[in-house]
């Protein structure tokens, strides 16, 4: 039975429905009411597992204190990241390479050819930079500030979340204004 | 040990599912942004409400951390000028790259090369405000900058 080559048209086909099923399940994305919950009940489990916010933020600052010597070792905030990067790394080889846009958004549509490159490039480092000292100001990125910090009932959270959701809505609207 | 691979585990999942949610993809988030699509804010509010609850119950019934053995227990800060201030700061770049931290690291993975450049932006960043919180710490102010009002609930 093994070995035949039915068996192995048969394996072939049970691959390709099977990757194509999990590709097209993964190329949609599921409804905000599966999604929240589920990243909810992320946030959630690393405070019943280690008693910890949940924060990505934190590991970025992780990594520039480690590599600084600021920090003597990569602690839990770093490893938080290098889930997060192999988490979408799975994604990535599951969901193939439709799930990759091209380009990147409102940047490289607005700046083409190689000055836009450097220009796209030049603003995405600044864009990095004020999302880098904000966040670490604000005590939070959007899942540290924005669940983690308001699932604690923090008040803190609360404006900083309001404030940057507000602000990034503004600043959205003026760059469609001026482009 | 086990405090690192916990969060590592808790980081892969939510980074699977930020992907899943196609967050890595600027044009998504720009069209929350410009309210265009309501998904990210339902997202959001639906993803507080089940942390919300489940830490509530969690401090109710005096649970420990399984892995620590610690009281379950979260910080809470009141509101101050820096909480506001940074927030608008990290609010226009996130507007500019279209993501932030989480996403930004989930489009390396992904392929999206262009993350190069906000992530050593990141790293800029947080390298100019641990700088300046130093700088701050040396000076002997006679009017100290206090300290936030952090107040553990357990």
């Amino acid at each position: 039975m093994l070995g035949g080559a039915s068996t192995r048209r048969w394996w072939a086909r049970l691959h390709r429905s099977y990757s194509g099923g999990v590709q097209d399940l993964l190329l949609e994305r599921p409804a905000w009411y599966v999604l929240g919950p589920l990243l909810g009940l992320v946030v959630l489990g690393l405070l019943v597992t280690i008693n910890e916010r949940f924060g990505v933020l934190g590991g970025y600052s992780n990594v520039v204190e480690r590599v600084t010597s600021r920090s003597p070792t990569l602690g839990w905030k770093g490893w938080l990241l290098v889930g997060v990067l192999g988490g979408s790394l799975v994604f990535r080889l599951l969901a193939g390479s439709g799930a990759v846009p091209d380009g990147y958004g409102w940047l490289t549509r607005t700046f083409s050819g190689s000055l836009g490159t450097v220009a796209v490039g030049a603003l995405l480092l600044v864009a990095g930079a004020l999302i880098g000292f904000g966040a670490k100001t604000a005590g939070g990125c959007t899942s540290g500030n924005g669940i983690g910090g308001c699932s604690a009932g923090s008040t803190s959270s609360f404006a900083a979340t309001a404030t940057f959701m507000c602000t990034a809505i503004a600043v959205t609207f003026l760059i469609r204004a001026v482009t | 040990m086990r405090l690192r691979a916990a969060a590592c585990l808790f980081g892969a999942l939510f980074g699977f599912l930020i992907s899943w949610g196609q967050f890595s993809d600027p044009d998504r988030i720009r069209d929350m942004l410009l309210l265009n699509d309501l998904y990210l804010y339902l997202m959001m509010f639906s993803a507080i409400a089940v942390a919300f609850t489940g830490t509530w119950l969690l401090r109710r019934r005096r649970a420990h951390a399984l892995l620590t053995g610690e009281r379950i227990a979260v910080e809470r800060t009141r509101p101050e000028r820096r909480h506001i201030v940074g927030a608008a700061i990290f609010g226009v770049g996130w507007a500019v790259a279209d993501s932030c931290p989480a996403p930004i690291a989930a489009q390396l993975t992904q392929g999206v090369l262009w993350s190069l450049f906000t992530i050593a932006g990141i790293f800029i960043g947080v390298e100019v405000f641990l700088r300046a919180r130093l700088r701050r710490a040396d000076r002997p102010a006679p009017s100290a900058p206090s300290e936030a009002p952090v107040e553990s609930v357990a």
